[in-house]
């Protein structure tokens, strides 16, 4: 019987303390609220205003007006919108596979202790303090077929038409973006290799394991989680690419290089069809929504497993 | 109970940002000022010298607006209907001001010329009757006319013997000659599209007079399918696969100098570009521009229906009133200041050329007087100025205008397909 009423009792002070406990390191939802405002104002309530002008016709000008789902079956059997979204895939793919191991083998070096390690990596993260418009300008002058480096070099470029071919305008915002954005990515692959416990490699290299089996076997398993945070960034970066698009290709030659992102800009912003426009935005946002689900859920970056040390 | 107070707290705070929201928009529009919103760019000197005039002497002051170039359409697209609209704004005439005519924004400008003729009697009426919709007068002339030309390196033409071509066989000649001497033929800045349509509005005004495009342009889609379209097409195509304008002008832009440094530095022979070209090449090459740059009407087209004489491009650029402006009064005197002698002789001293009656009286205290001169001669004797095409059509054609023309030329739209894409266009 005492043995009973203690134990009830100490589980009515257990819950006490839990409930206490709940109260100081759980604060309440008013908290939310500053940012709960500004993700309705800012995100939420314009996503719902775009998926409503996407049924509507408006210029920008005079009263939206409804036309039901005018803009979505136009947008269907519009060529240049399912083309975009391949494009869209396409230089979003290229991204990822170009970016991802020049920024690992960077980001892994430039986590060593190497001599001059510092000062050129320094030199290597300065396109990241460019705005994406600057470098667009600057390699727009580079790559100009008679002034820029292709004149200099015919035997590799022919006559410099990069811009002119679909491929070629591709192959240049591809590499525009690589030269743009892998300084950012290798920056998390270096915090990311920093963090790799120093006992694992003094492991191996008691077994007698090399630098290159050190590499594949213990740098590259233990960057999966960074590896899977670079490539989302890389994948929403990639389906939102304007600027360079804008400033380098104007989405041509035509429409050759025009992805969902540029289209939507210029239905909206070019030809004041705000409706198209909208319908466009309103499709990226479903498709850039189901990408990273997909990714998150392959990844199994949902259930992140802690790497620390002793794994 | 949190939960409601967190819900009436996001219900506050919305409503607190709804309130500022709408008393930020209703207090623009100040009540003794008339906002002028203009396209901002070197011309900006003379209207702020123009403005600075008018307020010498008015109640109501003029405030001048000035939105960067490349955004000024959209920016005016966005508040034209708002608050924030301006009482009289740039634009181009034709198809730019069509949809806000549409959205009975305008306030037409036919009054005011009853009361003073001088508004409408002082310009040359082929660059007046741009901005004229529905047979009423929406905009003044307010900056120079651009008209089209075909510019010329002279040393590179002297010295593979050749003069100016004055007819399209010619042309073709010149094509052949400067391709056996490693010279581009024509220098084009593919890249921005509207450089190439320019092509286009001459071959057809030659081969089949204005009245195609204007049939065109007034909703009659068989124009392009006549056999004058067909014509006009198939000399372009010629021109292309002759390899006139070299391999890579996809990849060439006017607006980053490229193709104007094709031709200053002797590797192109022409370029066909508006008449600010001229002033391009001052700025970036000013030992050419006095020396060897050379200019001309494009050439004729035997047997073709159009006028030698006949020009497009820029007729002007207008100033259009808003129709709820306060002071309609005080924007017509304003207006009146688009012919007077001193905003002549200020836009002849930065290089424009503008479109009055007394502009020939100052020619001669023009930057570069020769150059005004053949100019205002040009526009003055022309039959016909068409407006570009693409500021012609309303703006959601634009996109589809210049995607076509550039698909034209580098293959991807054959004949038929190019007709289908102009007769896609929406209709004005």
């Amino acid at each position: 019987m005492s043995a009973l009423s203690s134990a009830s009792a100490s589980g009515r002070r257990l819950r006490a303390g839990r409930r206490s406990g709940v109260g100081v390191t759980r604060p309440g939802l008013v908290w939310a609220v500053p940012a709960t405002v500004f993700f309705l104002l800012f995100a939420i309530l314009p996503l719902v205003l775009v998926a409503v002008l996407s049924f509507t016709s408006w210029d920008g000008v005079s009263a939206p007006t409804f036309n039901g789902l005018d803009n979505w079956t136009k947008l269907l059997h519009d060529p240049v919108m399912t083309q975009s979204i391949w494009l869209t895939l396409v230089l979003t793919v290229a991204g990822v596979v170009v970016q991802t191991p020049v920024s690992i083998l960077l980001g892994v070096w430039a986590a060593g202790h190497q001599r001059n390690r510092a000062v050129l990596s320094a030199i290597f993260f300065v396109p990241l303090l460019l705005s994406a418009t600057a470098i667009s300008v600057v390699w727009r002058a580079i790559l100009d077929p008679n002034f820029g480096i292709p004149s200099e070099m015919t035997w590799l470029f022919g006559d410099g038409n990069l811009m002119g071919s679909q491929s070629g305008a591709i192959a240049v915002l591809t590499f525009v973006g690589m030269w743009q954005w892998t300084p950012m990515h290798a920056l998390l692959y270096q915090g990311g290799a920093r963090a790799i416990p120093q006992v694992l490699y003094q492991a191996a290299a008691i077994d007698g394991a090399g630098k290159v089996r050190q590499f594949l076997h213990i740098t590259l398993p233990q960057l999966r989680n960074t590896m899977i945070t670079s490539m989302i960034l890389m994948l929403v970066g990639g389906l939102t690419t304007f600027d360079t698009v804008l400033i380098l290709t104007q989405g041509g030659p035509g429409t050759d290089t025009t992805n969902s992102a540029y289209y939507m800009y210029q239905q909206a912003f070019k030809s004041f069809d705000f409706g198209s426009g909208s319908a466009i935005a309103l499709v990226l946002v479903v498709v850039a929504t189901l990408i990273s689900l997909a990714v998150v859920r392959l990844s199994g970056y949902d259930k992140m497993r802690s790497t620390s040390e002793g794994l | 109970m949190k939960r409601r107070a967190f819900a009436v707290a996001l219900g506050l705070s919305l409503a607190t940002v709804g309130v500022t929201a709408c008393s930020s928009g209703a207090s623009a529009g100040g009540s003794n000022t008339i906002h002028v919103l203009v396209y901002g760019d070197a011309s900006n000197k003379v209207e702020k010298q123009i403005v600075e005039t008018f307020n010498k002497t008015s109640k109501v002051k003029v405030v001048l607006d000035t939105i960067p170039g490349a955004d000024y359409q959209s920016k005016l697209n966005t508040i034209i209907n708002t608050p924030q609209a301006p009482d009289i704004f740039f634009n181009w005439g034709g198809g730019s001001i069509q949809p806000y005519v549409k959205a009975d924004l305008l306030l037409p400008l036919d009054d005011m010329i009853a009361a003073d003729p001088g508004l409408k009697g002082n310009f040359l009426s082929s660059v007046f009757n741009t901005a004229v919709i529905d047979g009423k007068s929406y905009g003044i002339p307010m900056r120079g006319t651009q008209p089209v030309l075909l510019f010329n390196n002279k040393k590179v033409l002297a010295d593979a013997g050749l003069s100016v071509p004055k007819t399209w066989d010619e042309l073709l000649n010149a094509v052949t000659v400067l391709k056996g001497k490693g010279v581009t033929p024509f220098a084009l800045g593919g890249g921005d599209q509207w450089p190439t349509l320019m092509w286009y509005e001459y071959v057809f005004d030659r081969v089949a007079g204005p009245e195609l495009f204007q049939k065109a342009l007034s909703g009659d889609k068989t124009a392009w399918e006549s056999p004058e379209s067909k014509k006009a097409l198939g000399m372009l195509k010629q021109l292309v696969d002759a390899g006139a304008f070299g391999s890579n002008f996809d990849s060439v832009k006017f607006t980053d100098g490229g193709s104007p440094a094709l031709l200053a530095k002797g590797k192109a022979a022409f370029e066909l570009m508006g008449s600010w070209a001229y002033a391009t090449q001052q700025d970036a090459n000013p030992d050419f521009a006095k020396n060897d740059l050379g200019y001309s009407n494009f050439p004729a087209v035997a047997d073709g229906k159009g006028d030698p004489a006949d020009v497009v491009g820029n007729t002007n650029n207008f100033y259009s009133v808003l129709k709820k402006t306060k002071h309609p009064k005080e924007a017509a005197e304003f207006l009146k200041l688009m012919y007077s002698d001193e905003f002549v002789k200020a836009q002849l001293a930065i290089g424009n050329l503008p479109t009055t009656t007394n502009t020939e009286q100052f020619l001669s205290t023009a930057a570069s007087p020769e150059y005004s001169k053949y100019q205002y001669d040009l526009v003055k004797a022309a039959p016909s100025f068409q407006l570009s095409w693409d500021q012609a059509y309303p703006p959601a054609a634009t996109t589809p205008i210049h995607t076509a023309v550039q698909q034209f030329f580098s293959g991807k739209l054959d004949v038929d397909g190019f007709i289908k894409a102009m007769q896609a266009l929406p209709a004005s």
